[in-house]
């Protein structure tokens, strides 16, 4: 029984932390219309970025205090060199491209942080366990970490719903020349919206830095489950990617349980189930 | 349409080619290893142009067939001698095409960007069987332990522990995948793919069971990497659950794209430029060691580049384009050739309480109409009226919530849009929808191909000459038969109209449904177009939606007046013309006007 507690809790909690990289591939995706194979690259490397500051400041969120404004500007840039030129190129060329980025971040990761993997620490004061029930206690800093992620969820999409860049932003999602018909530069609101996508999946690295420790290839996982939740969820719909990061962070936490050797297999085959109910996604449009 | 390539790419492969062949005359074991493993990964690379640059599936799971090919050879090889080099290859090809033929049995359902996850998340899962579990000593890897061989009552014929005859068997096996890729591309079956890529709607309008072609694309493709992977197992006898990764995949699709996908030769040009651009920046003594401890970041900055600076590939460099045939001047009056042909007994066509609801809001309801056999039928209707829907629902690109459609009695209801097309209904879209870059008389080939679709069909012959044949009949019928040339892109949008009439006449329909052909046409392309229509229905039944009154009534037997989905009136023009509902509803204003009387 505390077992199913344990991991309802664990997939409750990766879930909602990969609901951050998931929201962000499916916003660069649904509004951009890029397929960006370099997402997970920003999840690795704000990981990376999360054990450099906290050897700095001691403390993991005076660590993302910098390092998300940081990826903000990062994917700013990148979008400017990089991504901008693909708009009006068919979804191969996208793919080529970012799987390039995905090459060079790789690399640059090498350079600088060396290839052995890193444990951050947890804040002193969210180090402990918190006893749940007789014979179960859980970290305090997961606990706090999902606090965090939906804190960050609901802010999302107050921004989206109810602020003029977001109505803005699902204009440019719905027409983008009827946008630019009105006076408004669409290329400063998807720069803005790829620049929100890297510092979402930077975070959900930052956040998660304490708990999976940062090594090379850290973000290839979070790139090819995001793509499935995006699938699950319905291309666009961040709702979907709610909903698909749950189920998804769920059915992995009880899949490694109850079947170890299929568990890595199971989100796949939960993908397939989706796809065949429903081919445009859970929360997608037909 | 996949073209011969021209000289300067033949003369480029020429010189490749020798020096290739050359090769272990002149170098040690150790360029001789390189090159070989270059020469599989380009047989891998070239399978998944077939995917990609023929048939339009970007499939992001094709390491898994490379995979699969490989590990089959671990499954055939006895633990102490050799494996007969058939059999090892045999059951590469087999497994490949067996696990293609499963993963393309769900992924060819889905399109675009989900197609593109499906067969990343197959990949995956293959990746993790393999990993996971001990059916071949998971995460470690397995060893072949003796490479295969061919023997002959004991004498060693073919050996691929051999350095050199290894060699020269997986060169043997690129120059053969490239000239049978290039023969079944350019074969009937090749040509369906080419158009499902350009235009997948079209060609299942014109009666092609695209998922079939799609599935069978998938699977030769999936054939042909296990055959790469069943050679790159007999490389260092070693095979390991990273071949089934992700980053393989990627770095073919890479390589296909930075080749020049869709021309076949171009993703063999970019296996080798990657390749060798990786051997480049890896050596130490060329480069300095800076550069070749980082070298991944050296050939990630090159294909940043290359993406940025030449979107046709390095292929595009080679490939010039050559001129095009000067346009004819068009939209003269080419009626001349419009003859009176015989009375041909065509197919009527009729709907039974036809209805059909988008959420719960009733898009056609209860309609039931007989168009008969041999004659022109319009339907007009405000906008909204639900007349794109209903002809919808007679070509099966939707389906009724109840009733039936019946052609000549037979009834159609609920069959794929490829299936109704091949009973005799071909039918134009709202928007001009046709290959744009094929040509014109390609256009009319494919619909003309259509006739006898038996999928395999890799010889020309024995339809070729009334193939042809109706493809003349078509262009003439329609005066284009001067444009058969010119690429259907460029030409005007009532060529264009008048080139998806031509196309459905060549794939010999009977029922003709045209949803607005007169649309965005000037006064003298309407009538020709009117001319064309009228000669049309001596052998042929037409339903077009039109909403140009002149033509219409200069066009029509019978007219059909839908109003917010329901049948308002059906008979002949004067009988519309009193129809007093008719004015009421829809005509009134145009009738006071005096416009249609």
């Amino acid at each position: 029984m505390s077992l199913v507690l344990i991991q309802l809790l664990n997939g409750l909690q990766s879930g909602l932390l990969i609901f951050l990289a998931a929201s962000g591939l499916t916003l660069v995706f649904g509004i951009l219309g890029v397929i960006n194979l370099s997402h997970g690259s920003f999840y690795m490397l704000g990981a990376y970025l999360a054990l450099t500051f906290t050897g700095i400041f001691g403390d993991v969120f005076l660590a993302l205090a910098l390092g998300i404004p940081l990826a903000f500007l990062g994917g700013f840039l990148i979008e400017f060199l990089f991504i901008r030129h693909l708009y009006n190129r068919d979804h191969l060329q996208q793919v080529l491209l970012t799987f390039a980025l995905i090459l060079v971040f790789n690399e640059f990761q090498q350079v600088v942080w060396g290839s052995y993997p890193h444990s951050i620490p947890a804040p002193s004061y969210l180090a402990d366990s918190v006893r749940l029930t007789e014979g179960l206690s859980y970290p305090v800093y997961r606990l706090a970490l999902m606090a965090i992620c939906l804190a960050l969820a609901l802010s999302m999409v107050l921004v989206i719903q109810k602020t003029r860049v977001g109505r803005l932003i699902r204009a440019a999602e719905s027409n983008r020349e009827m946008v630019e018909a009105l006076g408004f530069d669409s290329r400063m609101i998807f720069r803005l919206v790829f620049a929100a996508g890297t510092a979402l999946a930077a975070t959900a690295g930052m956040l998660a830095a304490p708990i999976e420790s940062a090594y090379p290839g850290v973000g290839d996982r979070v790139l090819i489950v995001s793509f499935v939740i995006v699938v699950i969820g319905g291309i666009g719909s961040i709702r979907g990617a709610f909903v698909g990061s749950l189920l998804i962070g769920l059915a992995d936490a009880f899949g490694k349980v109850f079947i170890p050797q299929f568990s890595s297999i199971i989100i796949y085959a939960l993908m397939a189930l989706v796809l065949v109910v429903r081919p445009t996604g859970l929360f997608g449009r037909a | 349409m996949l073209a011969r390539p021209n000289p300067s790419v033949v003369i480029f492969f020429l010189i490749l080619l020798t020096g290739l062949v050359a090769l272990p005359f002149v170098a040690g074991t150790y360029p001789i290893k390189l090159m070989t493993r270059i020469i599989i990964l380009a047989t891998f690379v070239l399978s998944l142009d077939l995917l990609i640059g023929i048939t339009g599936l970007v499939s992001f799971g094709h390491g898994a067939f490379f995979g699969c090919g490989a590990y089959a050879v671990y499954f055939v090889s006895p633990e102490s001698e050799a494996a007969n080099a058939f059999v090892a290859l045999g059951a590469g090809i087999a497994l490949g095409g067996t696990a293609a033929l499963v993963v393309g049995a769900f992924a060819t359902l889905t399109r675009g960007f989900y197609f593109i996850m499906v067969t990343l998340a197959a990949g995956q899962m293959m990746f993790s069987l393999f990993h996971d579990t001990d059916i071949a000593k998971g995460s470690d890897g397995a060893f072949v332990n003796v490479k295969p061989e061919l023997a002959f009552h004991g004498t060693s014929l073919l050996d691929f522990s051999d350095w050199h005859q290894f060699y020269y068997v997986c060169l043997f096996v690129l120059v053969a995948a490239y000239f049978s890729l290039f023969g079944l591309v350019r074969s009937p079956l090749g040509r369906v793919l080419q158009g499902i890529r350009a235009n997948e709607v079209r060609m299942s309008a014109l009666g092609y069971d695209t998922y079939r072609y799609k599935l069978a694309a998938f699977t030769v493709a999936g054939m042909l990497a296990g055959l790469a992977g069943a050679l790159f197992a007999s490389i260092d006898g070693f095979v390991t659950p990273e071949l089934f990764n992700w980053h393989q995949s990627g770095l073919a699709i890479m390589m296909v794209v930075l080749g020049g996908a869709g021309t076949l030769y171009g993703p063999i040009i970019g296996a080798f430029a990657y390749a060798l651009l990786e051997e480049l920046l890896k050596s130490a003594s060329i480069v300095g060691p800076l550069i070749a401890d980082h070298w991944r970041l050296g050939t990630g900055m090159t294909l940043v580049l290359a993406v940025l600076m030449s979107p046709d590939g390095l292929a595009g460099f080679l490939n010039w384009k050559r001129p095009r045939a000067i346009r004819a001047s068009s939209g003269g009056p080419q009626g001349e050739n419009i003859t009176i042909r015989a009375m041909h007994v065509s197919k009527a066509l009729s709907t039974e309480r036809l209805s059909k609801n988008f959420d719960g809001l009733r898009a056609i309801s209860d309609i039931s109409i007989r168009f008969a056999a041999n004659r022109v039928h319009a339907i007009i209707g405000p906008n909204g009226a639900g007349k794109t829907t209903f002809i919808n629902l007679l070509s099966g690109a939707i389906a009724a919530n109840a009733g039936r459609v019946l052609i000549d009695n037979r009834d159609v209801t609920g069959w794929p849009a490829h299936r109704i097309a091949r009973a005799g209904l071909g039918r134009s879209f709202q928007l001009t929808n046709i290959f744009s870059k094929f040509s014109v008389r390609e256009n009319c080939a494919l619909a003309a191909q259509s006739r006898k679709a038996t999928m395999w069909r890799l010889l020309d012959s024995p339809y070729e000459a009334p193939e042809a044949r109706a493809v003349d009949r078509a262009l003439s019928v329609a005066g284009m038969a001067e444009r058969g040339d010119l690429v259907a892109g460029e030409m005007s949008n009532g060529e264009q109209r008048q080139l998806e009439i031509a196309m459905l006449v060549a794939s010999g329909a009977d029922l003709l449904v045209l949803d607005e052909p007169l649309a965005g046409m000037g006064p003298e392309e309407t009538q020709r177009v009117v001319a064309l229509l009228r000669d049309l229905a001596h052998d042929h039944t037409i339903i077009l939606i039109e909403h140009d009154m002149d033509a219409v009534f200069a066009v029509a037997d019978t007219l059909t007046v839908l109003v917010q989905g329901e049948l308002l009136a059906h008979g002949r023009p004067d009988e519309i013309r009193a129809n007093q509902a008719v004015l009421d509803a829809y005509l009134g204003r145009e009738a006071k006007a005096g416009a249609v009387a």
